[in-house]
This record gives structure tokens, C-alpha cells and sequence, in this order.
């Protein structure tokens, strides 16, 4: 019981510790006063789903590695070596516990980041292959994907073309065009697998008339879920590579939390320079059309009462907050705001990777309870989200709780809210 | 001087160059890790965001957290006051015999309120089942340590024969921080900057948005 892990434990665990982490380890005071503010607490409120008791027992670890005092007294200080059950609880906790949202930070008097915190756990846990099986996987087949490219390619430009028709029978225009590969592009899209990212955002560059194309390669980056930098790294480097290539002016990721979390804040420090192309997020671009007049839209034709849900990597995590609502007082009717909100918005709890963890739907589902009450405090009928993954969850506690709420995208309300004929800016 | 006076002195001295060395250590074991400059392009303003961080962002007000806690942020205040009104004591422990005794027995007060305070602090840690559980021996040394030291330097303040004790209190105290829980009014500085930059230059904080 007293064997680590791994005899290079200590060597890993001390590479990831850079001066926020280490600040982040050391400067909690245990107050307890984060408590409530996670939402697994809220839905089960046991000192296990506390911030500060998860976040305590990676110290403890941490303690008996690099703490003077960890080291000749370990019980004075809380310090417990790594033993193999002791990591695997820590990988499991970091994993499927904590969904790397940051409103604990948000809401600790020192501004401690349990979400780097549990991040290192996380990468410790990927560098000795005890990450979860699904989110190695799906990083690998992004990379597989590259590596692949032209046998993916011919599949993909055969699925590309059934979606242009469908692009042109809903657009009513037969010159509809879900173009890739365009040289000196403005706008490269880059959407996630599967049409219901990219047709209602190929309809609105249409209406617009963007000079666009679609990306190659999907946005999703599970290297960063596993807290793999390098693998996570590979996996953008095929975007900017493209982007590279094709001159891209802007890159525009598609309305997912981690992705645009990815392109726009993780990835540029990763390269250690900021990208030569802009990269924000399609929730921005609508905002920016909806505000100089490039899209007409009547608010009518969303009667229904829609609420929204912030994704914590869009909200809280990337400053994404006015954006949306200006969507939103657009095309809807009855938009009302949930309670609390934008950067104090509860996680719904599919975060971090948790809703592709099949064996973490029971705690995730139970941890999307405070995002329900939210939910059916607002009455609404419809709860709009710009993150696939919270969609995801969202649908899930809307049947797991009765809810009766209806989820869907912003793109989705937007095009619903389209003036016929005058959507298209001629200029 | 008397002996007592000497003894005290000498602890008060060896405990501060223990504090400087300790400290100096701590923050060299610290500094040596890497300081990631976000190289992002901004959406907001990460010097308005620590302004915010060591301002206004500590206000009860600034988060629910404190706003749902507010007895306890309260008692966070109050003892800290106390620590801080402590260590001016023990700055002007040379010369405090020659203020005004009206000014002494006020300081003497405001010490007391944050030794009792201080104790305070236990009852949360007992009453509150997860803070128990994570609490630590060495959690409970400091707070007593500290609570030790502030009730000693309200005495100092109408008991003169009691100032040789209180330098003593001190050393132990100094000579602690660094290697105790009491570090994090080290780190302290490190994480509010840090929670600054972070959600400042992420154009998160309304106010870093703003200077955009």
C-alpha cells in the first residue's frame, strides 16, 4: 500500500507545477467557505463534494513530495504518500468530480484555481495511461484523422456534398455552397462531426455572404480534457496548419465550450506566440452581424420563452457573456436570463469531458441538479446553450428531472428569427 | 535591560531573521517555477483585473461566497485587523509606553475583538464537518499561535512588564509563517494576482471589460 504509482511520479507531478499552480496549492486556507458554489456540493451536499476537501487531497499528496515539513512530519502538515489507491481515487476524483469550471475560483477570497489543480491530476493520470479509456480514444482519433487524411477525405467530401444539397433545399437557393479548401478565405469554419454544426452555420454565411470555407478537420480536442498539452497541441496544430495554408484570415469555431477555449486562450501559449490569424468564436460573429444590421431578424418568430445556459468555457472561462444575450434579446421574444448567471453561472455538469464518460452519467446527472432548479425557475420552454457538450447534458436533466424544457443552439434561434429575403446583406 | 527583557529580545530577533530567511526561501522555491506570460490576444484588461482582484473583488459583496458566508468573511475581517493591529504593537512596542493610556486601552480593544475573533475560528473548524475533516494539526497549532499572539499583544498594550513575553510570542510567530499554514499570507498576494491576470486579460471581470 505504501508504493507509488510510478517512480517517476514526483518527476511529473513537479513539471506541471508551474508558479500558479504551486501558489494555487499552497495558499488555501481551508475556510469552506467554496462549498457551496460547486455544484456536485449543491446537488449532494457532503464535505466530499467540496472544492476545498478534493483539492485537500491532492495536497496531501503534494505535501509529502515537496513540503520541508510534508517530508519530516507528514501527519503535522496532512502529507500522505502516493500509494497506488490513493492516485487511482485522485484520477477518478479529477475525472468524473470536478468538471473544471472554475466557479469555486471565482469564488475563494484567494482566488485558489482547484481547476489547475485538478487538471495536473489529470495529466499525471494521462501520462501513466490511467486516463479514461473513451477521452484517450477520442484524442487519438483525432490525430488518427490527420494521419489518415486521404482516406477520411473522399468520405468527407461525399458528406459534404449531401449537406451542401440539403444547405440549398433549406436555404431555397441552388447556389448554396458549403465550400472547403478556399485560398485567401476570410472566415475558416471549423465545426464538429456530424451536419448540426455546420448546415446552420453554412445558412447564416450564406445569408451574410461570407467569403468562407469549412475546415477539414472537426474543432472537438480531447487532448485537452486529458490534459495531454502535446497530444492536445497535435490536434490543433492540424487547424493552424490549415489555416496557415489556406491564409485564413480569421478561424471561427463553431459554439462549443472547450474547443474555443482551446483556439483562443490554451493553444496560442502552447506556441508561444499568438496565432497571425484572429480566432473568436461563431456566437461572436453572429453578435457582430446581429449589432451592425448584416442580419435582420424578427424577434416574433421566437415566441416561445428561452432561457440561456453559459457554458462555463464560454462564460466563465473565456469572458463570452454579453454576446449571447444580445443573440438572444434579438431573435427571441421572451428571453429571460437564468439566476445566477455569466461568470457565476452553475456548471450543468457534462464539463470536462464528463458527458462523453459513460460511467460518470449517474454523477453527472446528479451533479446537473442545481443547473435543473435553474432551469425550471425560469419557466421557460426553451434553454438555449452554445456548447455541444452542455446541449448534450442539458437534454439529459431536462427528461432526468421532468423539466418538460426543450433544448437548443443560439444559430439554431437565430435562423428561426431570419427576415425572409432580407437576411442577406447585398452590400 | 533585564533578563527577561534581553531573552525576549533575542527570540524577537532570531524569530525575524528566521521569518526573512524562511520567507526568502519560500519565495525563491517559487519564483524559480515558470511564470507563464499569456501570450492570448487580450479581450479585456488583465491590470484592470488585479486592481479589481486586491480591490474591489474582496468586497463581501464581490461574491456569493461571502455574501452566503458573511458572519464568517466578518470574522475573517476582524481577526485579521487583529493580526495586523499585533504586528504594529509589536512595531511600536518600544516606544507604545509613551502614548496616551486613552490610546493604549482603545488598541488594547480592538486586539481583544480579534483574539476573540480568532477563537472564533475554531468553532468553525470544529462545527463545520468537512473543514473538520481536512483540518490539519498544524491548522489548529497556527490558529492558536496566532490567537496566542494577538491576546499577548493586547496585554502588552496596559501591561507593560508583559512586552519581553509578547517579543517572545513574536519570535515563535515570525520564526512559524513560513513553514506553517501561516505561508499563505505569502501566497496570497500570489493568487489574487494571479486570479487577476487570469479572468482580467479573458475579459471575464465586468470592470476589465470595460477599460477595452
Amino acid at each position: 500500500m505504501t508504493e507509488t504509482v510510478s517512480p517517476n511520479l514526483k518527476e511529473q507531478f513537479g513539471k506541471l507545477i508551474d508558479r500558479r499552480l504551486m501558489a494555487s496549492l499552497e495558499a488555501c486556507v481551508r475556510c469552506g467557505i467554496c462549498a457551496e458554489s460547486c455544484h456536485y456540493y449543491q446537488a449532494d451536499p457532503k464535505p466530499e463534494n467540496t472544492p476545498f476537501f478534493r483539492a485537500e487531497q491532492v495536497r496531501s499528496v503534494y505535501r509529502s513530495m515537496f513540503d520541508p515539513i510534508g517530508k519530516i512530519a507528514p501527519r503535522w502538515v496532512g502529507a500522505k504518500p502516493a500509494t497506488q489507491e490513493r492516485m487511482k481515487e485522485l484520477t477518478d476524483m479529477a475525472f468524473t468530480k470536478c468538471t473544471l469550471c472554475r466557479r469555486c475560483t471565482v469564488n475563494c477570497p484567494f482566488g485558489v484555481d482547484t481547476a489547475a489543480i485538478m487538471r495536473s491530476v489529470r495529466a499525471v493520470a494521462s501520462a501513466n495511461g490511467e486516463a479514461p479509456e473513451i477521452l484517450t480514444q477520442l484524442a487519438d482519433a483525432s490525430i488518427t484523422r490527420e494521419e489518415n487524411m486521404d482516406l477520411f477525405k473522399d468520405i468527407y467530401l461525399e458528406q459534404i456534398e449531401m449537406m451542401e444539397e440539403e444547405l440549398q433545399e433549406l436555404s431555397g437557393d441552388s447556389t448554396a455552397r458549403i465550400p472547403i479548401e478556399v485560398q485567401d478565405v476570410d472566415v475558416l469554419y471549423v465545426a464538429l462531426s456530424g451536419a448540426h454544426t455546420i448546415l446552420p452555420a453554412a445558412r447564416l454565411f450564406h445569408e451574410t455572404g461570407t467569403n468562407w470555407c469549412l475546415s477539414m478537420f472537426e474543432a472537438a480536442n480531447y487532448g485537452l480534457f486529458i490534459a495531454d498539452t502535446a497530444t492536445a497541441k497535435r490536434i490543433t496544430d492540424r487547424i493552424v496548419k490549415e489555416a496557415k495554408r489556406l491564409n485564413a484570415k480569421r478561424v471561427v469555431v463553431t459554439d462549443c465550450g472547450h474547443a474555443y477555449t482551446t483556439l483562443r486562450w490554451e493553444a496560442p501559449n502552447w506556441y508561444g506566440e499568438p496565432f497571425l490569424f484572429e480566432v473568436t468564436s461563431l456566437i461572436e460573429l453572429i453578435a457582430g452581424w446581429i449589432t451592425d444590421g448584416t442580419l435582420k431578424v424578427d424577434p416574433s418568430r421566437n415566441p416561445e420563452s428561452v432561457t440561456y445556459h453559459d457554458s462555463c468555457n464560454l462564460g466563465r472561462i473565456s469572458g463570452l457573456i454579453e454576446e449571447p444575450r444580445i443573440i438572444l434579446r434579438a431573435v427571441c421574444e421572451d428571453f429571460r436570463d437564468m439566476t445566477p448567471n455569466g461568470e457565476n453561472n452553475y456548471c450543468c455538469g457534462g464539463g470536462g469531458g464528463l458527458v462523453a464518460i459513460e460511467e460518470a452519467k449517474q454523477i453527472r446527472l446528479k451533479a446537473g441538479k442545481p443547473k435543473a432548479d435553474q432551469i425550471k425557475a425560469t419557466g421557460a420552454e426553451f434553454v438555449a446553450a452554445s456548447c455541444d457538450n452542455c446541449r448534450i447534458q442539458l437534454g439529459e436533466i431536462a427528461t432526468n428531472y421532468g423539466l418538460g424544457t426543450q433544448v437548443t443552439g443560439l444559430p439554431e434561434l437565430v435562423l428561426n428569427a431570419l427576415v425572409p429575403n432580407m437576411g442577406r446583406n447585398e452590400s | 535591560m533585564t533578563p527577561f527583557e534581553i531573552g525576549g529580545l533575542a527570540v524577537l530577533v532570531i524569530g525575524t531573521v528566521l521569518l526573512l530567511s524562511g520567507t526568502a526561501m519560500t519565495l525563491s522555491a517559487t519564483n524559480r517555477r515558470a511564470f507563464k506570460i499569456d501570450v492570448a490576444p487580450k479581450r479585456g484588461s488583465a491590470k484592470r483585473g488585479v486592481a479589481y482582484a486586491f480591490s474591489l473583488g474582496m468586497a463581501p459583496w464581490a461574491k456569493e461566497s461571502t455574501r452566503r458566508h458573511l458572519i464568517a468573511y466578518v470574522r475573517g475581517i476582524v481577526f485579521h485587523t487583529g493580526v495586523f493591529g499585533a504586528l504594529a504593537v509589536l512595531m511600536a512596542s518600544p516606544w507604545m509606553w509613551q502614548w496616551p493610556e486613552e490610546i493604549r486601552i482603545a488598541a488594547a480593544a480592538v486586539l481583544t475583538i480579534g483574539a476573540v475573533a480568532a477563537v472564533g475560528g475554531y468553532w468553525i473548524r470544529l462545527t463545520d464537518e468537512a473543514v473538520r475533516k481536512v483540518s490539519t494539526p498544524d491548522d489548529y497549532f497556527s490558529l492558536g499561535l496566532v490567537t496566542v499572539f494577538i491576546a499577548i499583544a493586547s496585554t502588552a498594550c496596559v501591561v507593560e512588564s508583559i512586552v519581553p513575553g509578547f517579543w517572545i510570542i513574536s519570535g515563535v510567530v515570525l520564526a512559524y509563517l513560513p513553514v506553517s499554514k501561516l505561508k499563505h499570507s505569502i501566497y496570497f498576494f500570489y493568487t489574487r494576482f494571479q486570479f487577476g491576470t487570469f479572468f482580467g486579460h479573458r475579459g471575464v471581470l465586468k470592470i476589465s471589460r470595460r477599460a477595452q
